[in-house]
């Protein structure tokens, strides 16, 4: 197990190391002049150099790449010339919002896509099954962009439910910063107003963002649960006289849940990934809304700051989920 | 009945929805105090301003610090603020400010000469933001200090705009900037969210990404002139025009810049708030590459400056707009109109000047590059495909991010075809406008479409080392004359700065000097 | 799994008997077509995929005959008649430029078409090769191939396609070599468990034992059987990548104006939301119901041609 973990954990360095690679080449066949950028649209020539040399873009190739690992080294990420800011600092920033969401949808899409899931398989080929099935195929097929622009125009807009964007209203001052997710931090310091506040406006981008990994738990789970209900044990257990919510939701929910477990890990990551366009939609000051605003700036620093970022959070997700998969399931063995 | 529980979770789910729906949010009025929501789309990343400007940054700058001089009002004058008064050698090179008595820093210290001549000296060495403006006549070296409150700089040549820059030169408290120097960067790594102000405001609460809160200084040395001053407000980031329009509709917010022109027609005629409309001095026009490619040939540019769609311009705007009649935007200071030569639609002539050139039925491709994202520029890029299709010329939309088109724009070989470029001059003299078709603008955004006409230059050169105004005036005309007939861009127009406002936001000051959203917070005042 | 029978003898048939003879050796493949029908047939869904698919490509193929105002697709303004709503005369309203939503609705099939088909032929191109030659020749190769794989699937796509096209800078080419540089590694590590598979078959051992050549191999007999879960992937991902492809145009670096793509549609049309809803509304139905056909009918070629992993969605 130790091996194990050694040696995924050294993939995972490698893998970065050529995330990196790759990404750090790609930044620079960009044809921009991220200098002039920094130094405003009526910079002289001599003002730009000035900003050139500040950031370390008179240097040939080979050393700035050196040196962006030397700084990575010692948790420096290079500046971005849109905020001006340390990206390490603005990653430190804007994660735990991204992270905030991230998590609440996936808890959301258990907690919906679990039931459901069961529900199915119990009542295969009947018209729930059906239903959720038409409802989980068009999941994935519904563009988020758009969802999320429907649900604010029927939900925010039309009627008023719901905020239209953002983490918190404009007036609520954000609880005391422990854990910097705000639905915990301000359980933690009993701030009741604040919590639904950002409870409020949590749902609608956690709503989106898990809808198309609902279609695909949903799936999963039902399918697991159709095979563990046909198995021997669950057959006697039923034939035991023990009851069938009983023989559903002790024997055949945990067995079933252990692949559906894979999925709900692997969802994290492809989360994160749409954290792009929710965040871009619902203003959520969020990782995936600074990629694009750097994106759209040419800023390079910080792009690759959220990759690496998002490729680490992608790697060690999967990581446990295979190490919680082996506790669960005594069969599998790590080699 | 066994399908229940599970029912029941659902129904659970739905059900704190419910609840936490119908809670609404008041503002306006905290503990007290009368906070302002501004609603922007544009971040201020770097409030130093020795280091940074544009629009979002230099309102919050103008709340925090105060300058020698302050431009307010539409047609912009400039009027004493630090300063009480002020005289120049006849020869425009010796300016001598005499500052207040009174003015003091947030932190309680006095502002003096001291101050003054310190804070030029950081933007002339950082060689940063608004250090262009002045880099070329000023070195630390010009500038004396008096007495503790008077100044006096010696520029090195003659120059008769250095006035109108001032007010975007901000005073800085030397002790608080020096206090956070760090491996002799002049504290420009702590200015960036620093407060080393005199201003009217001072900063609050600093959220980058997402709010930036202010809060009024009640004993500011100038004194409020209405008691009912805002207490502070909250620069607000929504990136959403949708959402901005939102915002200001149902009172979240109290001030939003940049919805669309549809939307602004729409709020305005909501109950509860008043829109504002006022003329800019922000010109739109498609610069041309002057030395290569097929817009090389004078005849192809008039021909496209006579096939555009102007109509289409105003129609954009919902009618909120002006077109040019100059190459100098109109309520510039030097601006004359030139409304009989300005070139309008007319497809004959275009024609005509299409068969001077030699191609009769077009049948060639030009770029229009523009800033990925700016709305108004994209649809005056549908204009442009529209019309020059009616001359046979096939027209690319090339999108780019604002770097990359400069950087396209700073060289001939680059340059694309077509650009669309807004330029906001920064300073009320004509000097501003007629150096952007210098060759030392060669490059620069508003320099993308390399003119190339030495006279024009001399005229320029000659003109901004006079110092009676008249006398240059005489010059100014002849630029915009000749300039117009060169037709190196598609001379387009300038669009109204808008607002929308609750109706109890009272005081507003409209000045066309200040950039697009940019608001002077100081006379705000509310009114129920 | 089927794997095509191997006509070695086959020349040695009486020339006049052939077709019987070649009916009766193909006997199995037919059998296995009609099954495959027959299933087919039997999902509604599959069908209604089918039938979605079909109408999304005519579409395509006769847009600009049937649409009302074709040039509105191409740069034609009429800023007189902008955002006009829904009606006789425009179907589906007009836009800001006053241009025919309809017309750009119907006309996007075509965009979405050359995204989609672009995509996957890159991503198959690349991923195809990489993966047969790693799961054929092994060893450092296959390492190394699908180590530089892994470096791709570690991030999700649209952060890197998003990086990418940072790089390049927007437009619809530079979002279609975007999301072809992302696509393909799934494709490497399909066709390489095939592979792996596959060289441990009994079949492909006899053939090597008769001396049959590396390539005839993998062309004869790695390949067709690969061609199931390829095809199966490619009807999902054709959805997904329109999907995808609209997503960077909803964010601005995708496809650019005048082309009336779906995504970049709705990218403007937010600006408009609520008041002029069906700006945004109708180009969102159109992606929706595009992706939707696409993954229905993978979803119904799965269960015919990929039994195994029936009820599981592609991840």
């Amino acid at each position: 197990m130790k091996r194990y973990i050694i040696k995924r954990l050294l993939l995972i360095f490698l893998t970065l190391f050529g995330l990196i690679t790759v990404v750090f080449l790609i930044s620079r066949v960009a044809p921009g002049d991220p200098a002039r950028l920094a130094a405003g649209p009526d910079a002289t020539e001599e003002m730009v150099e000035v900003m050139r040399k500040e950031f370390g873009l008179d240097r040939p190739l080979i050393v700035q790449y050196l040196s962006y690992f030397k700084g990575l080294a010692s948790g420096n990420l290079g500046r971005s010339i849109r905020t001006r800011h340390n990206v390490i600092d603005d990653l430190v920033q804007f994660f735990p919002a991204t992270f905030e969401l991230t998590v609440f949808s996936l808890l959301l899409a258990v907690v919906l896509a679990i039931p459901l899931g069961v529900l199915c398989a119990v009542y295969r080929d009947r018209f729930l099954d059906h239903a959720a099935r038409v409802f989980s195929v068009s999941g994935m097929a519904l563009p988020m962009f758009w969802l999320a622009l429907m649900l604010q125009l029927f939900l925010a807009l039309k009627f008023d439910f719901l905020p239209l964007g953002g983490r918190l209203g404009l007036l609520t001052e954000p609880p005391t910063k422990i854990t910097h997710l705000y639905l915990v931090d301000s359980l933690l310091t009993g701030n009741w107003a604040v919590f639904k506040d950002a409870l409020r406006h949590i749902l609608l981008p956690a709503f989106v963002l898990c809808f198309p990994a609902l279609a695909s738990i949903i799936r999963v789970n039902r399918a697991e649960m159709l095979e563990v209900l046909s198995r021997d044990f669950i057959v006697s257990a039923r034939a035991h006289g023990i009851s069938k919510i009983r023989t559903i939701g002790q024997y055949a929910l945990k067995n079933a849940l252990i692949p559906t477990m894979t999925m709900i890990g692997l969802r994290y990551g492809w989360m994160l990934g749409g954290t792009i366009l929710v965040e871009t939609v619902f203003d959520w000051p969020g990782i995936g809304l600074y990629a694009v605003q750097s994106a759209v700036y040419s800023d390079f620093q910080p792009i690759i700051g959220v990759t690496l970022l998002i490729g680490i959070n992608f790697m060690v997700a999967n990581l446990i989920i295979d190490l919680i998969y082996g506790i669960l399931d005594p069969r599998v063995r790590y080699e | 009945m066994r399908s229940k529980k599970w029912c029941l979770m659902f129904v659970a789910d739905i059900g704190v929805i419910f609840l936490l729906s119908g809670m609404s949010q008041t503002l306006e009025i905290r503990d007290g105090k009368k906070i302002l929501v501004y609603g922007a789309r544009q971040p201020a990343p770097n409030i130093d301003p020795s280091q940074y400007y544009d629009w979002s940054t230099r309102m919050l700058q103008q709340s925090l610090y105060d300058a020698l001089l302050k431009y307010v009002d539409s047609p912009p004058k400039v009027i004493p603020w630090l300063a009480t008064n002020w005289e120049a050698s006849p020869d425009a090179k010796v300016w001598t400010f005499h500052l207040v008595k009174n003015a003091k820093f947030h932190n309680g210290d006095p502002l003096t000469a001291e101050a003054v001549k310190f804070s030029f000296e950081r933007t002339l060495k950082i060689k940063k933001g608004p250090a262009w403006m002045l880099l070329d006549v000023l070195t630390p070296e010009g500038i004396k200090v008096v007495d503790d409150y008077t100044i006096q700089f010696t520029l090195n040549q003659p120059y008769a705009p250095f006035e109108t820059v001032l007010p975007w030169w901000y005073i800085m408290n030397p002790k608080v900037v020096m206090a956070h120097e760090k491996d002799g960067d002049m504290g420009q790594e702590w200015m960036k969210d620093g407060d080393a102000g005199s201003g009217p405001f001072k900063k609050k609460r600093w959220e980058h990404g997402v709010l930036y809160e202010l809060e009024a200084v009640a004993d500011y040395w100038r004194g409020w002139e209405n008691p009912n001053h805002i207490d502070g407000y909250i620069f607000k980031l929504i990136r959403e025009a949708s959402s901005q329009r939102i915002a200001i509709q149902k009172g979240e917010c109290d001030i939003v810049e940049g919805i669309s022109p549809e939307d602004f027609d729409l709020v305005a005629k909501m109950p509860g708030i008043y829109v504002s409309n006022d003329p800019g001095l922000t010109t739109f026009g498609i610069k041309m590459n002057n030395q290569k490619g097929y817009t090389k040939d004078i005849n192809i540019r008039k021909a496209i400056c006579y096939a555009f769609d102007y109509d289409s311009l105003i129609k954009i705007y919902n009618g909120n707009a002006i077109l040019e009649d100059s190459p100098f935007p109109i309520g510039l200071k030097g601006h004359i109109s030139l409304k009989d030569k300005i070139y309008r639609q007319d497809l004959q002539k275009a024609k005509e000047y299409m068969e001077k050139a030699g191609y009769p039925n077009g049948g060639f491709e030009l770029e229009y590059v523009y800033v990925q994202g700016l709305e108004e520029e994209r649809k005056m890029g549908l204009v442009l495909i529209d019309n020059l299709g009616k001359l046979g010329i096939k027209v690319k939309m090339v999108p780019l991010t604002w770097p990359n088109m400069v950087a396209r724009g700073s060289k001939v070989d680059t340059s694309p075809d077509m650009i669309a470029i807004f330029a906001t001059p920064v300073f009320n003299d004509p000097d501003v406008v007629a150096y952007q078709y210098h060759k030392n603008s060669w490059g620069k955004y508003y320099g993308t479409a390399h003119y190339n006409n030495p006279e024009v230059w001399k005229l320029t050169e000659q003109a901004r080392v006079i110092a009676d105004f008249d006398e240059r005036m005489k010059y100014y005309e002849q630029i915009q004359n000749m300039i117009l007939e060169d037709a190196p861009e598609v001379f387009g127009m300038q669009y109204n700065r808008r607002w929308a406002f609750r109706d109890y936001v009272k005081g507003f000051v409209f000045c066309p000097m200040r950039f697009t959203g940019e608001i002077d917070m100081y006379p705000i005042y509310i009114q129920k | 799994m089927k794997q095509k029978s191997i006509p070695m003898y086959a020349e040695h048939a009486n020339t006049s008997g052939f077709w019987t003879q070649w009916k009766e050796e193909h006997e199995s493949f037919f059998r296995d077509v009609r099954l495959s029908f027959y299933l087919f047939s039997r999902s509604p869904l599959s069908l209604i995929g089918m039938v979605l698919v079909g109408a999304f490509f005519l579409i395509a193929l006769i847009g600009p005959w049937i649409v009302p105002y074709p040039e509105d697709a191409t740069g034609a303004v009429h800023m007189s008649q902008k955002l006009t709503a829904p009606g006789s005369q425009f179907w589906f309203g007009t836009d800001e430029m006053g241009r025919d939503v309809f017309t750009r609705v119907i006309l996007g099939t075509r965009v979405s078409l050359k995204i989609g088909l672009i995509i996957i032929c890159a991503a198959m191109g690349i991923g195809v090769p990489l993966g047969i030659t790693a799961g054929y020749v092994g060893g450092w190769v296959n390492e190394t191939i699908m180590r530089i794989t892994d470096i791709f699937l570690a991030i999700p796509g649209l952060i890197l396609a998003l990086a990418i096209i940072g790089a390049l800078g927007p437009g619809i080419t530079n979002s279609m070599i975007a999301l072809s540089l992302v696509w393909w590694p799934g494709y490497v590590r399909l066709v390489q468990g095939k592979t792996l598979s596959l060289k441990e078959e009994s079949f492909i051992e006899a053939a090597l034992s008769v001396g049959a050549g590396r390539a005839r191999i993998i062309f004869l007999h790695i390949l067709p059987n690969c061609t199931s879960p390829i095809i199966v992937k490619a009807s999902m991902d054709m959805g997904m990548s329109i999907l995808a492809a609209a997503g960077l145009g909803f964010i601005g670096v995708g496809a650019q104006p005048p082309a009336p793509e779906w995504g970049a549609m709705i990218s403007i049309a937010r600006n408009y939301l609520p008041n002029w809803w069906w700006y945004a509304l109708f180009p969102g139905l159109a992606i929706f119901v595009t992706v939707l056909g696409f993954n229905l009918l993978g979803d119904g070629f799965r269960d015919i041609l990929d039994p195994q992993s029936r009820g599981y969605y592609r991840e």
